[in-house]
């Protein structure tokens, strides 16, 4: 954990004095945090601007928290946290209960027997498959569709939306202000009783989210493959919309376990950003969230990345155009050197003045686009720093790799100038700036900093930060991390429509 | 972490999580009160019209110390010639890229960078944009880069290059992803192909872009009467309005830009298909015309798509996603633009194998919302939807700019919203359920999927008349092959002397005229990434206009065929036809072999242009440009033997056009003619294949049957 003094920041005098009432101690003075007795933080931000307010729900369990088999399951159950609770969405609870617990006995019979490998009697499938339709059928009878939903749509809410991340879940939206009490209610019950309704319907619209941003999409398949070449042990090389095997297998008890073991109050940070005040936020988050019962912590992962040995490379061969991704094994977000990476990254890739970009896309004109980024795919666990590059039509992924390739050994062996550096310290300092004019971009922010760091505070820190990075910094952390034996390749290969892919078109 | 043991967690976990709450004592959501919302007005921005017309609006926010801004100008891409598609991409990025007659683009670059500010520009369907961010105190050095770049753009050609490089690279890749290509297709389905609403850049219409073109538009368009100017932020308005009167005051007006008409047509309800092997989801659009926001059934046409698929409970999001679980994405409505028709249109993706029943599915609900309209608990749903969440439109100062300058460009009140509100309150389930009536006529609409129709649950053919969409990228346009420049030449006395000097080699105009037919057998070595793929080839050209190729591959054998009465590919797995785009280039392919051109040498339609001279090998070989009926081709003769030592030629590859390059070697003589033997082919400068000949025979059998497509 990245705990700086408690001292005040100077940073803000570092910059050409371009300040207003919007340094870290204007913020002091408008962020309440509080943690509740069950170990949930939450996060007040002032911003009275209109009377409306944001916010999110970070819960620090992604799809790293995933084993085989299993995989896919943190965004199943981010969906699923739409689906209502024993109060939201349904007729009849208790005989809809009855109703669910019913579809998990008749699915896990069905499902021991259609995978067994050996003894499989086709016939018992089918008659426990149809037993399984008819529980789910006499399930759905008791649903009313999508009412968590609609409750946040008729109240104004807006942007109601989740992700899931290697690294964790986030819940979203905004409501008009005074809807603040209807707002506690609401994100607290989803999590205090979420009901497994209509899993395995969910289940297929999962499947299709899969098929659209994966497997019909070349970029979306390279970086799996990619990501399952880089990582060999820890879950970051793990599909985390799930491998199409455990999106066809998991089940709503699964779905139960993981909210059971990750969905812990210690475990979730509440940041609202808006016209809303602490004196009205923090009694209606101790009556609503105050209700989720207190749950052990869950073991911290066990599992780190082995060092890499060797050069790794995976190539698709796809009739899309060509594409190119490298990267590099490094340290988790909460390491020093993080933010020589994040310089790096705003030195290699941001705007015109960027290297790779003067270098590929002016210069060379091989590429249409390239940059390096860092923490890759995600920051809690060491991770990656990747560089990409998009070939202009008649050139080739070799080209773009020798053209990167000769970016980073210029950044691994000479000084990056004076005036560089300056450069990205200002820019890091206005994109701060740029970044606090809106309560979801505030709530996000401050609220996975929180979550992440221990401290909303190292939003600010960061750029502090930044700017004691030194030229002699970038050539230790770039010299020491891009090497060879560190490296993974990724590319898709163009091949022309073949003869085997001439087949009827029976669409017509 | 510790794996969980699936089968032991299991059912405890679950009646763990069913058994009662022990935190019961909050109330139902039901009886949570709503106060009032807290009674709020927004600041107006100031409007000023300067003499010369330019509206400039100024909104103060002291939030944050930045200020930003952007002008808006009129005229867009769809006042931009067919020929010329992609001009205002070009433009859009070169008016900041280009720099100013003082400093370069990379020099604005350096110096916007290092005070970490932005200015960009940008072209859009009726519009083109430049604006600015930039902290409080950089404010007068970047506002007088703003200006200088309004005032004095430069358009420098390396930058044009630049531009053109990119937007050549998302012509070459716009077929890669499903969804794109139906969001395309879709919008030339619902304007038609040739509306300036639907067109898209072709390689040969960026080609077409020069830079004059760029001085031109902004010559016609970037005056004042045409911008509308809005400035938010950390700034005194008094002395933002000097500085601005200052520097815009005296700018003469310039013409008003003004819009050809542009005609609007239903779309016919058929069923369109682009196949796409390689996905395993079909992207499945329903298309339609929509409205303009100043249509009286504007507002309840929004309660409409709010019904149809406005959020959770919406009717399209409810059964095809929740009930149905046919698909991730789904949605769609009556679309609306301020100035033109905006397009009616459902979306969604669904696996391969549920297409049919994703259209039935979408059709279903068409026929629904007119027959069973949306009732008063629907209505209400809706409604309240639409006004609980109205304050967000207006939650922040610069969004409020925004839809003021939006208001102004397109003529429409600035009050548009608050009796928007008004209006939406008081639709009806009457005016709803008229307004169906009126949009949604029945199912009939028109269907497009792309996707994989080998693994369809039913043949788009049970929707109606299917009409297979030819996406493939040409490289000139249609029927025009080749219609570059260079076409219009005549040619010139020494070119037809070379070819004169060719034909000689060829064995004279009589030998040439004698031949009807050449059939080659070669092996081929071709160079990919995966690796030198052998192929064999039998190729027989039936002239003037019939080729049959025939390859062996370790695929299998693919046969192609290009001919006036049939064109198709046939393979192991079937055959199908030649997208057109494909046979044209077929037929390029004909027109430019030797023997046709020697043939036709005295057609007016195919001229010789001679080029100067150039070394291939030891020998100083003499160009001649080609021109075989729009199929260019240049080659490079020896002048000792007549023989074409190295050919070039535009041609098509799988990353898009290219140049293709053939040397000729290891001549022998078949029937009284010296031919090559030996090809070396290399695109873009890097080899991609050699042809080793086996045989040719001049005037060999050919069966009739060879042309005809096989039967499915």
């Amino acid at each position: 954990m990245r705990k700086a003094a408690g001292a005040l920041l100077t940073f803000w005098l570092l910059s050409a004095g371009a300040v207003g009432a919007q340094d870290l101690a204007s913020f002091e003075k408008r962020v309440t945090s509080k943690v509740l007795p069950n170990g949930l933080t939450i996060l007040v931000v002032e911003r009275p601007e209109a009377p409306v307010f944001s916010f999110f729900t970070h819960v620090d369990a992604g799809s790293t928290q995933e084993v085989p088999g299993i995989t896919g399951l943190a965004h199943m159950f981010e969906h699923m946290a739409f689906k209502g609770t024993k109060t939201i969405g349904t007729k009849d609870y208790a005989a809809e209960e009855a109703a669910l617990v019913r579809v998990e006995q008749t699915y896990e019979a069905y499902d021991r027997e259609r995978r067994k490998q050996t003894g499989r009697d086709e016939q018992k499938v089918e008659q426990l498959r149809s037993e399984w339709e008819k529980a789910k059928t006499a399930a759905d009878e008791y649903v009313v569709l999508n009412e968590f939903g609609e409750i946040i749509d008729r109240n104004g809410g807006v942007g109601l939306n989740a992700f899931t991340s290697s690294d964790e879940t986030g819940y979203f939206y905004s409501l008009p202000s005074n809807r603040l009490e209807l707002w506690a209610y609401l994100e607290s019950e989803r999590f205090l009783e979420p009901v497994m309704r209509e899993f395995y319907k969910e289940r297929d619209v999962v499947k299709e989210e899969r098929r659209m941003r994966t497997d019909s999409n070349p970029i979306g398949k390279l970086v799996e493959q990619f990501l399952a070449t880089a990582f060999t042990a820890h879950p970051y090389g793990q599909a985390g919309i799930g491998w199409p095997s455990d999106l066809d297998t998991i089940t709503a008890t699964d779905a139960v376990a993981f909210f059971e073991t990750y969905y812990v109050p210690a475990n979730m940070v509440v940041a609202i950003v808006g016209d809303v005040k602490p004196a009205q936020v923090l009694p209606l988050a101790e009556k609503y969230f105050g209700r989720l019962p207190a749950r052990p912590d869950p073991q911290p992962l066990r599992t780190v990345e082995p060092e890499q040995t060797a050069e790794r490379i995976v190539i698709l061969r796809e009739t899309s155009q060509p594409f190119y991704i490298e990267g590099y094994h490094k340290e988790n977000a909460i390491h020093a050197d993080d933010v020589v990476y994040e310089v790096i990254s705003d030195l290699m890739s941001n705007g015109r003045t960027s290297r790779l970009y003067r270098s590929l896309v002016r210069d060379k004109k091989i590429a249409a686009a390239a940059a390096g980024f860092n923490n890759f795919p995600g920051d809690k666990y060491a991770n990656l720093f990747a560089f990409f590059g998009v070939p202009t039509p008649g050139h080739t992924t070799d080209e773009v790799r020798d053209a990167i390739r000769a970016e980073i050994e210029r950044i691994r062996t000479e000084p990056v100038t004076d005036e560089e550096l300056l450069m990205v310290k200002r820019r890091a300092k206005a994109t701060l700036l740029r970044s606090l004019d809106s309560n979801q971009g505030l709530a996000l922010q401050m609220g996975t900093a929180q979550a992440r760091y221990g401290d909303w505070r190292e939003v600010f820190r960061n750029v502090e930060r930044i700017d004691k990075v030194t030229k002699e910094d970038i050539l230790r952390v770039a010299s020491k991390a891009f090497v060879p034996s560190n490296r993974t390749v990724g590319l898709i290969e163009t091949r022309p429509a073949d003869a085997a892919a001439v087949a009827p078109a029976k669409g017509e | 972490m510790k794996p969980i043991n699936r089968s032991a967690v299991a059912l405890g976990a679950l009646l763990l999580l069913l058994a009662p709450s022990s935190f019961a004592q909050v109330s139902d959501w039901k009886e949570i009160k709503v106060p009032a919302l807290n009674k709020f007005t927004i600041q107006q921005p100031t409007k000023i019209t300067l003499p010369n017309g330019m509206i400039v609006m100024l909104q103060e926010n002291h939030e944050l110390p930045l200020v930003s801004g952007y002008a808006a100008v009129r005229g867009g891409s769809r006042d931009v010639p067919a020929a010329k598609t992609g001009l205002l991409n070009i433009y859009g990025e070169v008016w900041r890229t280009g720099g100013t007659t003082k400093q370069t683009g990379d020099q604005l670059d350096d110096l916007l960078e290092s005070r970490a500010a932005q200015i960009e520009t940008g072209g859009d369907i009726d519009s083109t944009s430049i604006s600015f961010n930039v902290l409080k105190e950089d404010f007068d050095p970047v506002f007088d880069i703003f200006i200088d770049l309004m005032r004095n753009p430069e358009f420098r050609e390396d930058k044009i290059v630049i531009a053109k490089n990119q937007l050549r690279t998302g012509i070459a890749r716009r077929n890669d992803d499903p969804s794109q290509i139906a969001g395309r297709e879709a919008v030339r389905i619902a304007y038609g192909l040739d509306s300036p609403y639907a067109r898209v850049p072709e390689y040969y219409t960026v080609d077409a872009v020069t830079r004059e073109d760029l001085v031109q538009w902004h010559k016609r368009h970037v005056h004042p009467n045409n911008i509308i100017l809005g400035i938010t932020g950390d700034f005194d308005s008094k002395k933002v309005e000097q500085r601005i009167r200052k520097a815009f005051g005296s700018w003469a007006k310039g013409p008003a830009v003004t819009t050809a008409e542009i005609k609007f047509q239903e779309p016919k309800a058929d069923v369109y298909f682009v196949p796409k092997d390689d996905i395993n989801q079909s992207s499945i659009r329903m298309i339609a015309l929509g409205t303009t926001r100043n249509n009286p059934d504007y507002y309840a046409l929004q309660v409409l798509n709010e019904v149809l698929s406005g959020g959770f409970a919406s009717r399209l999001f409810s059964n095809i996603r929740s009930k149905k679980g046919l698909a991730y994405s789904v949605g769609g409505g009556v679309g609306t633009q301020f100035d033109h028709p905006g397009i009616f249109m459902l979306s969604m993706g669904t696996k391969s194998e549920t297409t049919a029943a994703a259209i039935d599915a979408l059709k279903e609900e068409l026929t629904n919302i007119v027959s069973n309209p949306p009732n008063q608990l629907e209505l209400d749903r809706a409604k309240e939807s639409i006004l609980n969440s109205f304050i967000f439109r207006f939650d922040s100062k610069e969004k409020l700019l925004n839809e003021q300058i939006a208001l102004a460009y397109y003529g429409y009140p600035s009050d548009f919203y608050s009796r928007y509100r008004d209006a939406v309150e008081k639709v009806t389930p009457a005016d709803i359920a008229q307004v169906a009536k009126k949009y949604v006529k029945g199912d009939k609409m028109a269907i497009l999927v792309v996707g994989k129709a080998a693994d369809f649950d039913r043949p788009l053919s049970s929707f109606g008349q299917v009409t297979t969409l030819d996406i493939s990228i040409p490289e000139a346009p249609p029927g025009e092959a080749g219609a570059t420049p260079a076409a219009a030449s005549t040619g010139d006395e020494k070119g037809r002397q070379l070819a004169q000097k060719v034909a000689e080699a060829y064995g004279g105009q009589n030998k040439i005229a004698s031949v009807k037919s050449v059939m080659q057998k070669a092996k081929v070595t071709m160079k990919t990434p995966q690796g030198d793929i052998p192929i064999t080839l039998e190729a027989i050209y039936v002239y003037p206009d019939r080729a049959y190729q025939k390859m062996g591959t370790p695929m299998g054998e693919m046969v192609m065929v290009a001919s006036p009465s049939a064109s198709f590919m046939s393979g192991a797995m079937g055959s199908r036809d030649l997208p057109a785009s494909q046979k044209e280039e077929q037929m390029k392919e004909i027109h430019r072999d030797p023997f046709f051109v020697l043939q036709h040498a005295g057609d007016a339609d195919v001229t010789f242009t001679s080029a100067g001279t150039e070394k291939v090998g030891d020998i100083d070989a003499q160009i001649v440009d080609v021109n075989s009926k729009g199929a260019e081709v240049r080659w490079y003769v020896d002048p000792a033997s007549g023989r074409i030592l190295k050919s070039s030629s535009r041609a098509m590859t799988p990353t898009g056009p290219g140049m293709q390059v053939t040397t000729y070697s290891d001549w022998r003589m078949v029937d009284g003619m010296s031919l090559p033997f030996q090809r070396v082919i290399s695109v873009n400068g890097e080899e991609s294949g050699q042809s080793t000949t086996e045989e040719i025979v001049i005037n060999p059998p050919v069966d009739a049957k060879l042309f005809e497509k096989p039967a499915a």
